[in-house]
């Protein structure tokens, strides 16, 4: 009888055993790691790649936020707006004041024709 | 034939290959949990194996060009992972330096309240917990033991839980020799454990 890979596999060790020492090869890997907290990568990543490729990469602060800065983009719409409410507040009082509208009718001179003399 | 069927992995991939930074951020953060665990297992050094991580996610990054979608994203990045924890390995050993820390082991384990998963059955006793805590340093031992080889396949098998055609594709190695090679590796492993434990893994 020729003996297949699986059978190689097997060989030596009982499905009981082979269960018990999965068992144990989880238990004593896996609930340890995964109890723990796994170390944030991303930044060091990035730093590895910005400095091997001359800046080339991930050089600015943008392109290395893990989330669209959504709290940048908030502060500067709030400063643009008080800008434009400063410079309103500023320029109003050299606008000076409009020149007065005149809304008396221009004289309209009525010609009266004259009468029909009769023949 | 492209292993990667789903337009939106092929559309990321293509994102990728342009090095773009928002969608490598993306895959660190996807990839980046498991990748640790892999080479955690693999290198049994907490200190070493986020360093390690790191290095592999630079390497794919570089190499993400090379990638022509014949497998998996998942299974090239652990390719790329195994790889990286061989050279390492080998590294470390030239240097006289592949022994996992002890100090690691300590510091690894849970506190003896939470020990659990270890031993089969309930651990009610302070003596049994005593004594499961006991197990589970002395099989992470027995896994630092094993020769590169043969842990890398028990780790990819029986830890990471992998298909054999997975395992084959990550370490370009024929089905029969994985299948050799995770066998040698639990009868190793069984051994040192029994060895340590003084009796028998019924």
């Amino acid at each position: 009888m020729s003996t297949t890979n699986h059978d190689v596999e097997k060989a030596g060790m009982d499905e009981a055993a082979e269960r018990r020492l999965k068992d144990l090869l989880r238990g004593a890997v896996d609930e340890s790691l995964n109890e723990e907290p796994v170390p944030d990568v991303l930044g060091g990543v990035q730093q590895k790649l910005r400095l091997r490729s001359g800046g080339k990469f991930y050089d600015d602060a943008w392109s290395t936020a893990r989330h669209a800065p959504v709290s940048t983009y908030l502060i500067t719409s709030l400063i643009m707006l008080a800008v434009l409410g400063i410079s309103y507040f500023v320029l109003q009082p050299l606008a000076g004041r409009p020149e007065p509208v005149r809304n008396q009718p221009t004289p309209v001179e009525v010609i009266v024709p004259a009468p029909r003399s009769a023949k | 034939m492209s292993a990667i069927d789903d337009p939106a992995e092929q559309k990321f991939v293509m994102l990728l290959q342009a090095h773009d930074e928002r969608a490598f951020n993306e895959l660190v953060c996807n990839f980046g949990p498991k990748v640790y665990r892999l080479v955690y297992r693999m290198l049994g050094r907490r200190a070493e194996a986020e360093d390690m991580t790191q290095e592999v996610f630079v390497q794919v990054f570089k190499a993400i060009g090379q990638f022509r979608g014949d497998s998996k994203l998942s299974t090239w990045i652990y390719r790329v992972a195994v790889n990286a924890c061989k050279n390492r390995t080998k590294y470390l050993s030239r240097r006289h330096d592949g022994a996992q820390d002890v100090l690691d082991l300590i510091a690894d384990h849970e506190p003896l309240h939470q020990a659990k998963g270890v031993t089969i059955g309930e651990l009610s006793r302070p003596d049994q917990m005593v004594e499961g805590h006991e197990v589970e340093v002395i099989v992470r031992s027995a896994i630092a033991e094993l020769e590169p080889d043969f842990r890398e396949a028990l780790v990819l098998r029986d830890i990471e839980n992998l298909s054999y055609e997975e395992i084959t594709e990550i370490t370009g190695l024929a089905e029969g020799t994985v299948k050799s090679r995770i066998h040698r590796a639990r009868a190793m492993l069984k051994e040192i454990v029994e060895r340590a434990l003084g009796e028998k893994i019924v």
